[in-house]
């Protein structure tokens, strides 16, 4: 297997509608130019994003995916987000376990809610899954279906 | 089926320049679920609304998708707009293609474009997955109840009864007035405690809406928002009261520093509530004082600043030094705290009155120096870097307010928190009155240390917050959310699915799942006036027995497939 470049990766992101979707749309109020190879889905709490969702989405074809949430402290679900903070990053080992990789699962909670950390957090998640090789074909040569 | 109405907004130029709605026409006039488009251009004024509506309601079409702005900036209002109209909420579907598509990519309208396109399709998916929740709505009992009768308690049941509501006030002592009774003078104004306090007293026991309690003690609490029964004991006799409404009015504690700087074994050093009680007995006799400040406080085990301990020295060294002549007053401090616009002048009248000012560090705390009653104080001054002997005839230790000892069982039975330190915890991070039980409230020192003048102002803004659910007559359980607007939904279990296994309850912030026995298997059931829909339980159910019906994870895989 040889590594290849992906030109264009694909990525979704979970934001919860308090610190992450802030961010996206500061950046989107103050016209950064951004990458526009990703999606985002916008949810009530951080802790609603299932890891099933996350590895489904990786089985579909998306090469990364980021959640975004409140800082510790910070969640306006009293503290639902530090659930969501320790189940991540559990799923990160998994990803590991598996082969597939923690740097596919980009977390942040709090440091995505002013427009330049959303821009900031973007660009370098998407230098960083450039660099990884292909799920697709990996995955299809293991019989998975995508 | 044809049952979706696509509006797509042109946002006056803003969208439609980068995008190209035609593009977007060719692609939704192939999809089976769309039954009209529609571009409007600009869906938050009056006029393209009223159009929007009109149309909504010619069509057969039950499901609504808006491509507009984000739901952060306008796209809220034009959600909120159709639902007045009679939309149903779970029917529509917003998608932003203005921050999050034109705006952020104008250099690229061809990606743009089809990036619009795929968060058009991801909405339709949304759209076909999405259910709607279960609300509930209680008849909210007209009263409230006060649990404290100090000037928190009192300003709260005052403020409430003069907006006709009845209120119940419960007090553990034999009279109202809480720590007020027991001191001579409030800061800043040097205004005698009794008289300040007079005024509220009369008003309760004249006000035939209060309803005074003395000597009771709270048994159990049953009950949710909008109807809470609280059993309490009162002079020997049971008893119990509905209410709407809860306020936390119970105050806190003097913190009694044994074992430090030899309170409890040396004669003369004393706290401050025994020198305000020797001062309202008459019995206070001295010339040369020392105040020690932060004793028990501001330090590794309590690491917080009490408050009113540092306007509470001025205000009784200001009495010393100005009533007794050839007074020599100390004050030794580790920093003077007198936030706002009366707290400086009192220190800077106090000075002038001839009270001196030593600073010491945590380190390096003052020694006092006396066998059987004090006869010295040594301190090092940590500006002059002089260690400096002072004659005294009485230390008076400033101790924090500390949480009363009940304070961790009243949470329990409201079911209500406290934090580290066992005050009670409010909401984070906009709501400094309220607790994780909507419908409780908390106020004064029970919720953080204050003094009198700011217990008085929580307790009349924590009526008013208690009033505005009283004022409804019912109240839904949609809403009683923590963010603007109503709740995202409810949880909901699917009991056919549920094992029983309790994650869902374990994992809860708002407590809000409980196990029912349901035909001899238990199953979760959902309380839906605690429910917030943040989701939390959502990923912990082993079988996807527990969802969110707007964001349920049919919905979560259909927009994943059509991503991109």
């Amino acid at each position: 297997m040889h590594t290849v470049k992906m030109k264009n990766p694909k990525i979704l992101i979970f934001a919860c509608k308090w610190c992450g979707l802030i961010g996206a749309d500061a950046a989107g109020k103050k016209r950064i130019s951004l990458p526009s190879q990703f999606r985002v889905i916008p949810v009530e709490c951080a802790s609603l994003v299932e890891p099933d969702a996350v590895l489904r989405a990786l089985a579909g074809g998306i090469d990364g995916i980021a959640v975004l949430g409140c800082h510790i402290g910070g969640c306006r679900y009293n503290n639902a987000n530090h659930t969501a903070i320790k189940r991540m990053e559990l799923l990160k080992d998994l990803l590991d376990t598996t082969g597939i990789g923690r740097s596919r699962l980009l977390l942040s909670f709090g440091t995505a809610h002013e427009d330049y950390q959303f821009e900031e957090i973007i660009k370098s998640f998407f230098d960083e899954v450039s660099l990884l090789t292909p799920l697709d074909p990996w995955l299809s040569s293991f019989g998975v279906i995508s | 089926m044809a049952n979706i109405s696509v509006f797509l907004c042109k946002c006056l130029g803003e969208i439609d320049h980068i995008i190209d709605f035609g593009l977007l026409r060719e692609e939704l006039s192939k999809n089976s679920s769309v039954a009209l488009i529609s571009t409007v251009d600009s869906l938050c004024l009056e006029t393209d609304i009223e159009k929007t509506i009109s149309l909504i309601k010619e069509t057969d079409a039950d499901k609504v998708l808006i491509a507009a702005c984000s739901i952060l900036s306008r796209g809220n209002l034009v959600v909120d707009c159709l639902v007045k109209a009679g939309v149903e909420r779970h029917k529509i579907a917003l998608v932003d293609i203005r921050e999050g598509c034109a705006w952020i990519h104008g250099d690229n309208p061809e990606d743009a474009s089809k990036k619009a396109k795929d968060l058009i399709n991801m909405g339709i998916a949304a759209l076909q997955h999405k259910e709607m929740s279960d609300d509930m709505s209680v008849a909210v009992n007209p009263s409230a109840l006060i649990i404290g009768a100090g000037p928190a308690g009192l300003a709260a049941a005052i403020s409430v009864a003069e907006m006709g509501y009845e209120v119940s006030i419960l007090e553990r002592s034999k009279t109202p007035g809480g720590m007020l009774k027991l001191i001579s003078r409030c800061y800043p104004d040097n205004e005698d405690a009794s008289n300040k306090l007079d005024p509220y007293i009369r008003e309760i026991e004249n006000n035939p809406l209060i309803t005074f309690y003395p000597q009771s003690k709270i048994t159990s609490i049953e009950g949710d928002t909008g109807n809470f029964t609280v059993h309490f004991s009162s002079q020997e006799k049971d008893s119990s009261i509905q209410s709407g409404v809860i306020i936390i009015a119970t105050g806190a504690k003097i913190f009694f520093p044994t074992g430090l700087y030899g309170y409890g074994e040396i004669k003369n050093v004393i706290t401050q509530m025994e020198f305000e009680r020797q001062i309202l007995n008459e019995s206070l006799e001295t010339k040369k004082t020392v105040f020690i400040q932060c004793v028990g406080a501001r330090d590794r085990k309590r690491p917080y600043c009490s408050t009113i301990c540092c306007p509470i020295s001025l205000k009784n060294a200001s009495r010393i030094a100005e009533d007794v002549p050839g007074a020599s007053v100390f004050i030794l401090h580790r920093g003077i705290m007198t936030p706002g616009n009366t707290l400086e002048k009192y220190y800077r009248d106090a000075l002038a009155s001839g009270v001196q000012f030593i600073r010491f560090e945590e380190e390096q705390p003052p020694r006092i120096i006396g066998s059987d009653h004090v006869e010295f104080v040594e301190v090092y001054d940590a500006i002059t870097g002089i260690t400096r002997k002072i004659e005294t005839d009485l230390v008076v230790l400033s101790t924090p307010l500390i949480p009363n000892n009940d304070n961790a069982r009243l949470a329990q039975m409201l079911g209500i928190e406290v934090d580290r330190y066992g005050f009670f915890s409010e909401v984070y991070p906009m709501h400094p009155l309220e607790t994780k039980t909507d419908g409780i409230f908390i106020c004064g020192s029970a919720r953080w240390p204050v003094s009198s003048d700011h217990s008085i102002i929580q307790g009349k803004a924590a009526a008013m917050k208690a009033v505005s659910y009283l004022k409804q007559s019912k109240i839904a359980a949609s809403t009683l959310s923590r963010v603007p607007g109503p709740k995202a939904g409810h949880a909901c279990v699917n009991v056919d699915a549920c094992t029983g296994c309790g994650n869902c309850v374990a994992v809860c912030p708002f407590d809000a799942c409980q196990l029912e026995k349901l035909e001899g298997r238990y199953v979760s059931t959902v309380n839906l006036m605690k429910c917030k829909a943040c989701g939390n339980c959502v990923p912990l159910c082993p079988n996807g027995s527990i969802q969110i019906p707007e964001h349920n994870y049919r919905m979560v895989g259909g927009m994943i497939q059509r991503a991109f």
